[in-house]
């Protein structure tokens, strides 16, 4: 019999992606919430005996926030509420995937540091709820890893440093051999949503008075993914648009979502302000200053020193916020430098006896940075390891939930 | 990549008093420094900074070239807030010009907000203040003198009304600090 892909579902703090293992991306992707009825409409009498059918998911339980109260299962990336979760899942399999859950492996996610409790708590629900064939609980930041194995200069490692940046967090995680450095894990609390709002400042500075309020956050989202790139250097980059002004000022159309006229804004220097944010976080951020590219060396010199050269050399980049143009290199520049500095001050106090090794500082981009984590966990669920490596529905009947406390890790896409 | 610092913090034997350094300027205006064959001067570098900086709070001074250059920016902040989206270039050179050469603060004054972190003036010397009082106004007239035409161009191209692109920078202070 001809296996059916297994299922890959990547729940996230804000966004779910779900799909089919095998695809480029996910067929879903939906908001992690939860629209549960308001209290007041239990009285009604017809509806008695299905009030726990009577929810949404998603983007529907977004547009029926008036009578659907919200709930957000997921916080800070852990499950924070099983019984919503499961009925959350429950629509994702049924509704949006319209699979049978007993012909098909899963692939689940989860973030470092994870407690094998709540990997138990995933399969009690995985395998009794829904008698899944067989499940696998993937650490997010390996599958990140595992998605840069597409681009060209990849290594093809399960060693490397994860910067996953997206709507609310920026994580930078360190992973030998497939395993995450607990210890070593940095948290930057810039993210997509501060740039976003970075840039509504911005314009609210140079006066684009013809944006309506309840648009502006829309606009300023859109122009951050759509105009941004990263700059090597501030102040040249304002001489840059001195000289060029055509070249570099932008004007972004948009149609005002409730009159439907459209009005035109005027884009100058957020363009590469906005990235900047992440070398300098001062321009958002008064008590956090410390720039990215510091952090990373930071997450690395603080981990094993047998694995500090495998970190340097693949750093690889995931989530929506690490998609501005060039990003990866000034990323790399700026480790490169603080690297090459501490390197060569080593080498003038020793007298000039020692003569280190230079050390490969590689930032890795590739086209699938922002579900990284979703297309990791299509490519490694391809693999006949995955089979090998997923507990099944067997194994999970004669030893119990607890088998799902560990998770072997991929070798090789081989 | 903190903020950036001044290219004059080594500059050898010229003349400091409270902490300004009286650089020679490639300047037309009549004074201290009058006829310097310079054609790049800390005037020129402060127009160049004050955007990059204006968006930073914290600024480490490294030598008498930044605490000119603070001097520079602020003033130049100063002259911007002067200006409103109507005002026309004749205006401005004439509202700017008078801001110039009235009411020059020094770092000793009251009215300037970063007195404390730079070095105190010797009050019994009235002479230093003075002189100061005079390269200042020099630096502040030559100030205007460039800035004016760079606020009204718009696509290198002379225009009535201040640039947008200069204007947005009314709201942002650098260092937090603004001079009155």
């Amino acid at each position: 019999m001809s296996q059916l892909p297994p299922v890959v579902i990547d729940n996230g703090t804000g966004y779910t992606k779900m799909g089919f293992a095998g695809n480029t991306d996910p067929q879903f992707v939906i908001p992690t919430v939860i629209g549960l009825p308001n209290q007041s409409r239990y009285g009604i009498a017809s509806r008695r005996g299905i009030e726990d059918l009577d929810f949404h998911i998603g983007n529907e339980a977004v547009s029926n926030s008036k009578s659907y109260g919200l709930n957000y299962p997921i916080r800070h990336g852990q499950i924070d509420d099983w019984d919503h979760m499961e009925r959350y899942w429950e629509q994702s399999i049924f509704k949006y995937m319209r699979c049978e859950p007993e012909d098909h492996y899963f692939l689940l996610t989860e973030p470092p540091l994870n407690a094998p409790e709540n990997r138990e708590q995933m399969a009690e629900i995985f395998f009794e709820s829904f008698n899944v064939q067989g499940l696998y609980i993937a650490v997010q930041a390996v599958l990140a890893l595992a998605a840069s194995w597409t681009a060209k200069n990849s290594h093809q490692t399960l060693t490397g440093t994860v910067i996953d940046s997206g709507d609310g967090v920026t994580h930078v995680i360190p992973v030998a051999e497939g395993y995450v450095l607990g210890s070593s894990i940095k948290h930057i609390p810039i993210a997509g949503r501060d740039i976003t709002a970075f840039v509504q400042q911005l314009l609210r500075e140079h006066g684009e008075s013809s944006i309506p309020p309840e648009d502006s956050l829309d606009v300023a989202r859109k122009i951050k993914e759509q105009y941004s790139y990263t700059c090597h250097d501030m102040a040249k980059e304002f001489t840059k648009f001195d000289t060029d002004p055509v070249k570099y000022y932008k004007a972004f159309d948009a149609i005002n979502s409730i009159n439907q006229q459209s009005y035109r804004v005027d884009i100058g220097y957020e363009r590469f302000l906005a990235p900047e944010v992440f070398f300098n976080p001062e321009l958002v951020s008064s008590d956090f200053l410390t720039p990215l590219p510091e952090i990373v060396d930071n997450c690395i010199q603080v981990s094993p020193i047998d694995t500090r050269r495998g970190l340097y050399s693949n750093i690889v980049l995931s989530g929506g916020s690490t998609m501005f143009k060039d990003f990866g290199k000034r990323l790399q520049r700026d480790i490169k430098r603080i690297v090459d500095g501490r390197v060569q001050k080593s080498e003038e106090l020793s007298g000039g006896r020692l003569q280190a090794k230079p050390i490969d500082v590689n930032v890795i981009a590739h086209k699938k940075q922002r579900h990284a984590v979703w297309f990791g966990g299509s490519i490694m669920a391809c693999t006949d390891q995955f089979y090998q490596f997923s507990h099944t529905k067997a194994e999970y009947e004669e030893h119990g939930p607890s088998i799902c406390r560990h998770n072997r890790v991929f070798e090789s896409l081989a | 990549m903190p903020a950036y610092h001044s290219s004059f913090n080594e500059t050898g034997d010229v003349r400091v008093i409270n902490g300004i350094p009286l650089l020679p300027l490639a300047s037309q205006v009549k004074g201290a420094s009058y006829g310097s064959p310079i054609k790049y001067d800390a005037i020129d570098e402060a127009l160049e900074l004050f955007r990059p900086n204006s968006y930073f709070k914290n600024f480490e001074i490294k030598g008498n070239g930044d605490r000119l250059l603070i001097y520079v920016i602020l003033f130049i902040s100063q002259s911007l807030n002067k200006l409103k989206t109507t005002t026309t270039q004749s205006e401005a050179a004439k509202i700017l010009h008078t801001l110039a050469v009235t009411n020059i603060v020094i770092p000793a004054d009251a009215g300037f907000p970063l007195r404390s972190v730079y070095p105190q003036l010797n009050l019994a010397d009235k002479m230093e203040g003075d002189q100061l009082r005079q390269y200042l106004q020099q630096v502040r007239l030559a100030v205007v003198q460039r800035l004016v035409p760079i606020v009204y161009s718009v696509n290198g191209q002379p225009s009535q009304t201040p640039s947008k692109w200069w204007l947005c920078f009314q709201k942002r202070h650098f260092m937090g600090k603004t001079m009155h």
